[in-house]
């Protein structure tokens, strides 16, 4: 009885062990495998992620500079993270929210100046 | 037999989180054969794993199980790196046993839970759940995820514990232990989980090892059997024993695994303590060449990987033999003779993975 009334008082007393979801969201882990994105700034465009990437949920082309990237094929498993050289894939402990349609994102070289062009052979 | 009533268990069932289809035969209420059906969950992976590069399937074969992931993908690593003799750093060695522990307390608390739901003690299932929450936080601070943590790569792991992460871990896990303690005194002194429990589905340890039962099925028998003996990874200098009870019903199958997550507390704490320094993964050069095997204990038993490599990057042959597989013909046997309404609560004591059985 007197067990059984410690456990009532103890329930009575302490906080509930859930939380009012969507008003209090849980924080995330420092390090935990979350939203991924691309910073195309040192990119070079060399497919090295989209190699790597065991669903196919990015498609780099190097002739438009551009990352196609379907983020709902994407398991995040930070392979391309690995495969970069250029520190261009970022990942972040933050989820993707539910969306109605599934988006394609669309990476490309910010234009910040012109880019040198090669040297004419012929010149 | 022409009197029996045919009734058919499952695929649908409150207690099977996974569809398997029992087709029980009746007299009166007791079983008198069961025969199983299976094909509910096929996905194809075997043939998958022929059509990926070799190292992409580690992330393909974690996904063989829902609940022992990051086994499956440290069984396929095991018999890559043995096809290619590639040498596992220590630390990563060390590593892959405390996050495979982990793996396997919650593993075990999950079944403790379903068990529980199984008889219909709603609040014990609860309790088990929201501590099994408190490892998952562990696995998601140290692994960046709950279940499919990703940690283990063709020659190593991909992900280091620090020491503020360690501390984290050694100041978490005996708070935890003493939780479960205290769930686990309720759950096997009750009386009344006795009565649903032992005597039911009995199987004796010839009869196990005769049908080729594996993991706490076995163990539950009374037969010391526990792949992690056998000193993959760093099991081989961390002490333990296998924990065996010896009356092969369901109480000794569940009492196996129950006191597992303490032993398994343990070894992620000794594991911890003996972490030594050094790389995280093996550099490699080359394809797998050859066949191996790999075989690890799972939460439910012993996992088989065969990988046969032919020198590219796409493996000849992946081949998976799942515990549940293995078990499945020892829980036929026990069926008949028993109460229908026990037939959940002993299907259950396998801790039957559809998932992985159908690949």
């Amino acid at each position: 009885m007197a067990r059984m009334l410690r456990s009532v008082l103890r329930n009575a007393l302490s906080k509930p062990a859930t939380r009012p979801f969507p008003e209090a969201p849980r924080a995330e882990f420092e390090k935990a495998r979350g939203l991924i994105t691309f910073d195309c700034t040192d990119c070079r465009f060399c497919g090295a992620c989209a190699l790597k990437c065991p669903t196919g949920a990015i498609r780099v082309v190097r002739e438009e500079r551009r990352i196609y990237f379907e983020p709902f094929k994407c398991i995040v498993c930070g392979a391309c993270l690995e495969a970069c050289r250029f520190g261009s894939v970022r990942m972040g402990p933050e989820r993707r929210k539910p969306v109605y349609e599934k988006p394609v994102e669309v990476y490309a070289k910010p234009e910040t100046e012109a880019e040198p062009k090669p040297p004419d052979p012929g010149a | 037999m022409s009197d029996a009533t045919n009734v058919p268990f499952g695929p649908q069932h409150p207690v099977l989180p996974e569809p398997i289809q029992l087709r029980i035969s009746l007299e009166d209420e007791n079983v008198l054969q069961a025969l199983p059906a299976l094909g509910y969950v096929h996905r194809g992976i075997e043939k998958a794993g022929e059509l990926n590069d070799f190292q992409q399937n580690v992330f393909l074969v974690e996904r063989v199980c829902g609940i022992c992931s990051s086994i499956h993908a440290l069984a396929y690593c095991l018999a890559v790196e043995s096809a290619m003799g590639l040498e596992v750093p220590k630390r990563a060695d060390y590593l892959r046993v405390v996050w495979m522990e982990l793996h396997r307390i919650h593993s075990h608390l999950l079944y403790l839970g379903l068990l529980a739901e199984a008889f219909g003690f709603e609040s014990m299932f609860m309790e088990f759940w929201r501590i099994r929450e408190r490892v998952m936080d562990l696995l998601e601070m140290t692994a960046g995820n709950r279940v499919i943590i990703s940690v283990c790569t063709i020659g190593g792991v991909r992900r280091d514990i620090d020491a503020e992460q360690a501390r984290t871990i050694r100041e978490e896990l005996p708070k935890v232990r003493e939780e479960v303690q205290r769930l686990v005194d309720a759950l096997l002194g009750d009386y009344t989980v006795k009565r649903r429990t032992a005597g039911k589905g009995v199987i004796s340890g010839q009869a196990a090892l005769d049908l080729g039962a594996v993991g706490p099925t076995l163990r539950g028998s009374g037969v010391a059997q526990d792949m992690r003996m056998a000193g993959y990874a760093a099991y081989s200098e961390l002490q333990f024993q296998p924990v065996t009870f010896p009356d092969g019903d369901t109480y000794s199958r569940t009492a196996v695994r129950a006191y597992e997550v303490f032993q398994s507390m343990d070894l992620v704490l000794a594991a911890l303590e003996n972490l030594p320094e050094g790389e995280l993964a093996a550099k490699f050069k080359g394809r797998p060449d050859g066949a191996a095997l790999a075989r690890v204990e799972a939460p439910r038993g012993e996992l088989i990987y065969m990988v046969v490599g032919n020198g590219t990057k796409n493996l000849e042959r992946m081949r998976v033999r799942v515990p549940t597989y293995a078990n499945i013909p020892a829980l036929l046997s026990v069926l008949p003779g028993c109460e229908f309404a026990d037939v959940p609560v002993v299907t259950l004591s396998i801790d039957p993975c559809i998932s992985c059985t159908e690949r």
